[in-house]
């Protein structure tokens, strides 16, 4: 049954004024119980993006100062927007973002199914093993990036001690650019191998059974029974953990505050960071930090369309 | 696939054991380091002058207990406010039928589209002209409404027969009281699990506390960690100790809770 046949079956023909009060009071319950997270989302999100596409319009100050003449807001249609191509501190920021994301992304995607494929076997072993992988998903960005950053550490770090063991003189990870970079893509891939491990072993464990021993008794190469079954049975896992990391590689931000603050020199400040200093550190910028935030915030919402294509072919 | 144990899984089982145990074991060994043997080349594994000292200190110098208390104060209303509020939300979206239901749906998870981290500017403005920044119960509003405990609410409330919500009715049940005896009392476990997330989320917070609070002695773990990391010199020994006390909340929550843990996140993350 459903809820709309009951409510009619419930209320009384209404004769006294509780009644009255009651199916008023029915009616908008619902609207009651959904104000407060409608309320906080409308106040903290919803209105927050419109009104930074709005200011993505102007020339303004973060803060409008009536002493600050350039902080008050002047209309300037798509200048912000037009400014950002010219940008350099934008576009470095833009293109080295993009660059993290198809570096990382493969490398996360590759340990996550490396890491499945060898703890998806059920057993009391893999299962701890599996809670050990999985545990830098309860921490921080900002703590994983401490946890590296001291790995890293050049004349005291365990990662170099590791590589002197082997005789390689110790290398500069964190005061060269593009080995800071290669720290951060370490970094963020140990951080998140675990959860996409868990999302794989899913979809592992959903392949049926029997498409392998059918495999094993017509003698099919190991290889072969991973290409052929494995993997196509795996791609909508595959496509979520892809998906969900472009979502979070474009985001990349508070792993860097820790392991480099986006040195050395600038050589690992991504888009979040740039956007973040355009409006704090730089004076009258808001506009021009709100139009790289919208140009951001386009690129998610593509990426969050395919998710959700995604997600309806999968059901 | 069958577990066959040979040779090149143990190798590669082992190879990932060190890759994920080193790293944290490392940081806690080099907390309980005397300040030379943290620096020490080559360095020592496990500490050969075992010592608290760089926990006392930090405790004692660096304010931490004060900033402790604040994330745990912070993140324990602020997670039950959200539950509260997903809850209720939640029953709304599930049980009743009114005007522009699919609508309320569709924007609360729409709003999973926009992160924090692109609208910083205008949500630092909002947070000023309601007179939030600078205050702990702006830290606790700010993120209480979340999408994701929302829709898991929702589908564990849908899975409460009807019927119960019915007879209450007949019986002439305010609505208040079927939400607090009915629903409540039947969605506990998913509410547990709900407020076992919120609580790792709202520990975990960097950017809420990086933009509302500027006053130290209103500074979270993580505040107070990001805040301790110059661009030329760290306090080694006072970060390392740090920390290990931030992660210990959490590790003692996933000891005790690993297995609603690992599940619920992943169903959050990929069922939205």
């Amino acid at each position: 049954m459903s809820m709309g046949d009951l409510k009619q079956q419930t209320k009384p023909a209404g004769t006294g004024i509780g009644d009255v009060v009651r199916a008023v009071g029915r009616t908008s319950w619902p609207y009651l119980l959904l104000l407060p997270t409608v309320a906080l989302l409308f106040a903290f999100t919803l209105y927050p993006l419109a009104q930074g596409l709005w200011m993505s319009l102007f020339r303004r100050g973060l803060v409008v100062v009536p002493q600050i003449p350039e902080s008050t807001p002047v209309f300037v249609g798509l200048d912000n927007y037009l400014q950002l191509i010219g940008d350099k501190d934008f576009t470095v920021a833009l293109i080295r973002t993009v660059v993290f994301v198809i570096i990382a992304v493969p490398i996360q995607l590759a340990a996550a199914l490396g890491l499945a494929l060898l703890l998806a076997p059920q057993s009391r072993f893999n299962a701890i093993i599996r809670t050990i992988v999985f545990f830098p998903s309860m921490i921080s960005g900002l703590i994983i990036g401490v946890i590296w950053a001291w790995l890293f550490a050049r004349n005291s770090g365990l990662v170099n001690y590791a590589l002197s063991l082997i005789n390689i003189p110790a290398v500069p990870w964190l005061e060269q650019d593009q080995m800071a970079q290669i720290a951060v893509v370490v970094a963020w891939v140990w951080g998140s191998a675990g959860f996409n491990m868990m999302i794989l072993i899913a979809g592992l464990t959903a392949i049926p059974k029997d498409l392998y021993e059918a495999a094993a008794i017509d003698g099919t190469s190991r290889w072969r029974t991973f290409t052929r079954i494995t993997l196509p049975l795996l791609e909508p896992s595959i496509v979520v953990v892809v998906v969900l990391g472009v979502i979070g590689a474009f985001q990349v931000y508070e792993i860097i505050v820790s392991l480099t603050t986006g040195g050395p020199g600038r050589a690992t400040v991504f888009l979040i960071q740039n956007i973040y200093e355009t409006a704090f550190k730089k004076p009258n910028q808001a506009g021009v930090a709100a139009a790289q935030s919208g140009v951001l915030f386009v690129i998610l919402m593509l990426l969050t369309i395919v998710q959700l294509r995604v997600a309806r072919r999968r059901s | 696939m069958t577990p066959t144990r040979s040779f090149g899984r143990i190798a590669a089982t082992a190879l990932v054991l060190v890759v994920f145990i080193l790293p944290p074991l490392w940081l806690l060994a080099s907390a309980l380091k005397p300040q030379a043997e943290i620096f020490q080349w080559p360095p020592t594994l496990w500490p050969e002058h075992f010592t608290f000292e760089n926990f006392e200190k930090t405790m004692s110098r660096a304010n931490f207990g004060l900033y402790f208390l604040n994330s745990a104060i912070v993140s324990v209303t602020s997670a039950c406010l959200s539950v509260a509020m997903s809850v209720m939300a939640g029953y709304a979206l599930s049980k009743f039928r009114f005007k522009g239901d699919t609508l309320f749906f569709l924007l609360i998870m729409s709003a999973l589209m926009v992160p924090l981290q692109i609208v910083l500017i205008p949500v630092f403005l909002v947070l000023r002209d309601l007179g939030l920044l600078n205050t702990l119960w702006g830290l606790i509003i700010a993120p209480a409404a979340t999408p994701t405990g929302v829709f898991l609410m929702r589908q564990y409330i849908t899975g409460i027969p009807d019927h119960l919500i019915e007879a209450a009715r007949i019986e002439g049940t305010p609505e208040w009281r079927i939400l607090l005896r009915i629903i409540v009392p039947l969605a506990l476990p998913a509410i547990g699990t709900l407020l076992a997330f919120n609580l790792v989320w709202r520990w975990n917070d960097y950017l809420w506390p990086f933009l509302i609070v500027t006053k130290q002695e209103q500074w979270t773990v993580q505040l107070a960690i990001a805040n301790s990391i110059g661009r030329f010199s760290i306090n080694w020994p006072r970060l390392l100790s740090m920390t290990v006390l931030s992660i210990l909340p959490m590790f003692v929550m996933f000891v005790a809770l690993q297995k609603t843990l690992m599940n619920g996140l992943m169903a959050g993350a990929t069922k939205e």
